[in-house]
């Protein structure tokens, strides 16, 4: 099954919007940075690391010869000793720290969304929740556990891509 | 990385920089160094349910005892174990090398988890995505395998590795030029001889979980009595399908018992020509406050 | 004669309670001539964290020193310093641990020839202590560490001396104590001692007379 929710370390995991190929170069680069890291200090990479050694790869393809920039915009989200946290990434190789982002087709209305929606103090399940709110605006077709994907990690610091029967069980409660 | 910045750490592999000057110095009669070793008894075996490993705890460099007690049982994956013989950096890195190599297999197993694989072929160096629930150790071997070769023996490590996957318990032995054993019951370092007595004795198949245990420690227990190179306490490692026990310092038979239970007090004699005190900053930590950025 | 007794050396480190501290002998030697009695084998990676380099003195101080022109990515300094610039911290000792275990062991066939001490105060103040080989190999410990020619005496000295939980000042005295003695029984080193000890408020560093033969 093709995967648009990646992992990158077991505490970070990635989403695209763009062209998927492109995203996997990107995916097995940065697993690669990442493990590297960890070959190094035996530690987990942090995420502003991470998204900072992906950022420059993008910015890279921007300038060197004989190649295109990468035609996708990713979100990275991981918990490290920092807390919880969640960037942008552009093709241009700039990258943001969000506490809620959209990306896609339907960013301004989703961005919104999230604008109205978004508080501080958020639990876990109100943030699935939101998200799947979000989501919902301006989907085409019926939303189900089968054509969305949804990624969380919590305090355990475990990332976490759900179930079809998970997400059902959420879109459940939303309705 | 960007190839501006020349001056960067390389990544990885070994640097040759020093070999020569290093040649030179023992032509001129100095004697090679010694580096640490692990002494060491490490021993594996299959019992009814799974695999056990078994370790001492003395890292020797030459005749002197370095550390009394370190670990010899690595981790390589949930459901697999290995015990490193020979020089302490070369196991550690030998271990660590495989763990990395595969871990890019893992990851693909997030998510949807479908049929399980079988074994992959023996030696084969396959890293395809599959997915499976356990992560399959002949793979793991198959990686030890090739890093030996690669390596002609000159990184001097001897391993016993133990897991339990889809396919039931697996015990391999691996050796520093490479060759590889699949075995029911396996002894490696400088008291193989010794435990191997035991196993060769005392083994037998369907062992239970606490026979095998019991097995496992007497072994290690006759190579930290009977070889100088062994010594310490006994680590296990029991691996079954879906769990393991790692029993650090499931035994130990050598305590110390010489110690002065008031110790050492010294009167503040010692004469100091000169102090420096610096006081450290306190750390500053910054509250995040004020209102958001917008776009 | 091996490689690692040409200078002579002594190093040590030993933990307290919230403490640490870190000890090194004063000698530079070429053999059996003296060179220098203020030569400095323990050097500071941030304030609470210290490495001191027994065996071949001028791979100690190829691999630690910054200040020459045609400093290269091994240093020790040059690769913390690049750490704190990207990750806008300080390493933990676990951390720059591995970090020169890594650095030593790419030179597995031809390596440095010293042994690191490395002490420090990682999260929370718990003190952190570790050796290595030439290549590497860590050895972490609980109580106490000692590298350079004066090794096995050290061994000895510190297994009888040393006790769990001592406080900054008694830690001083015993470390101080292990130090000498063990220096008076090896040839190589001694001439004085050099001793840090880290509480979370302070590093106190002393100077020690030690014997002149």
């Amino acid at each position: 099954m093709v995967q648009k929710i990646q992992l990158l370390t077991p505490n970070i995991g990635v989403v695209y919007s763009g062209m998927g190929p492109d995203f996997r170069v990107l995916v097995r680069k940065s697993r690669k940075q990442a493990e590297q890291y960890h070959r190094l200090y035996k530690e987990p990479i942090p995420v502003t690391q991470l998204v900072r050694e992906i950022a420059a790869v993008m910015q890279e393809f921007t300038q060197s010869g004989g190649v295109r920039p990468f035609g996708v915009s990713l979100l990275v989200a991981g918990f490290d000793d920092k807390g919880p946290q969640l960037f942008q990434v552009d093709p241009s190789g700039s990258y943001f720290s969000w506490k809620a982002s959209a990306m896609g087709k339907n960013v301004s209305n989703a961005k919104t969304f999230l604008e109205k929606r978004y508080t501080d103090d958020m639990e876990l399940d109100d943030a699935v929740h939101t998200a799947i709110l979000t989501l919902k605006e301006g989907f085409e077709g019926q939303i189900s556990g089968k054509n969305i994907e949804i990624g969380i990690i919590g305090s355990d610091k475990k990332f976490r891509v759900l179930t079809p029967a998970e997400i059902d069980d959420y879109l459940g409660e939303v309705e | 990385m960007s190839k501006s910045t020349v001056d960067l750490p390389p990544k990885g592999g070994f640097s040759f920089d020093l070999c020569r000057r290093n040649d030179m110095l023992e032509k001129k009669g100095l004697k090679p160094q010694s580096f640490l070793k692990t002494g060491t008894t490490i021993v594996g075996l299959i019992f009814q349910d799974g695999v056990i490993l078994g370790a001492d705890t003395r890292a020797t460099e030459g005749p002197i005892v370095a550390d009394k007690n370190c670990e010899k049982i690595h981790y390589m994956a949930p459901n697999i174990y290995c015990c490193g013989a020979g020089t302490a950096a070369d196991t550690e890195a030998v271990t660590v090398e495989a763990f990395e190599n595969e871990k890019f297999v893992l990851y693909c197993r997030h998510g949807q988890l479908t049929a399980a694989i079988t074994s992959l072929p023996y030696r084969s160096r396959i890293k395809s995505c599959y997915s499976t629930d356990t992560s399959e150790e002949t793979s793991f071997q198959a990686e030890f395998h090739n890093f030996q070769l690669n390596y002609q023996g000159y990184v001097q490590a001897a391993l016993v590795l133990g897991g339990v996957d889809v396919t039931g318990p697996h015990l391999h032995t691996i050796y520093p030029h490479g060759s590889t054993d699949s075995l029911p019951f396996a002894t490696m370092g400088s008291g193989s001889l010794a435990a191997m007595s035991l196993f060769e004795s005392k083994y037998k198949e369907g062992l239970t979980r606490d026979e095998g245990i019991k097995l496992v420690v007497e072994a290690i227990c006759a190579g930290i009595f009977n070889d100088l190179g062994s010594g310490s306490n006994v680590d296990v490692c029991v691996i079954t399908k879906g769990h393991k026990d790692y029993l650090r310092n499931h035994l130990l038979p050598n305590p110390r018992t010489y110690v002065n239970p008031n110790g050492f007090t010294f009167p503040k004699k010692t004469e100091v020509l000169l102090t420096k005190i610096t006081p450290l900053k306190e750390k500053v930590e910054v509250i995040e406050g004020g209102d958001a950025m917008e776009e | 004669m091996s490689i690692f007794e040409y200078n002579g050396s002594a190093l040590v480190a030993m933990v307290g309670k919230n403490c640490f501290a870190i000890a090194s002998d004063r000698r530079l030697g070429v053999q059996l001539q003296t060179i220098a009695t203020d030569f400095q084998r323990i050097s500071k990676i941030h304030d609470k964290l210290f490495i001191g380099l027994s065996g071949l003195a001028t791979d100690a101080q190829t691999l630690y020193e910054t200040n020459t022109i045609t400093s290269g990515y091994q240093r020790l300094v040059f690769r913390h310093k690049l750490y704190q610039l990207r990750e806008e911290r300080d390493m933990k000792p676990e951390t720059f641990a591995s970090l020169v275990s890594a650095i030593l062991y790419e030179k597995r066939f031809g390596p440095y020839f010293c042994q690191p001490v490395i002490a420090g105060l990682g999260d929370e103040d718990k003190p952190f202590i570790c050796t290595m080989d030439s290549i590497g190999a860590k050895e972490l410990a609980k109580d106490f560490v000692v590298a350079g020619t004066a090794s096995e005496s050290l061994y000895g000295a510190c297994e009888s001396m040393f006790k769990p939980d001592m406080e900054a000042d008694e830690l001083f005295e015993t470390i101080s104590q292990a130090l000498l003695s063990s220096v008076d029984r090896d040839c190589l080193s001694g001439w004085g001692g050099h001793v840090y000890v880290v509480t979370p408020t302070e590093v106190k560093e002393r100077i020690l007379k030690g014997r002149m033969d």
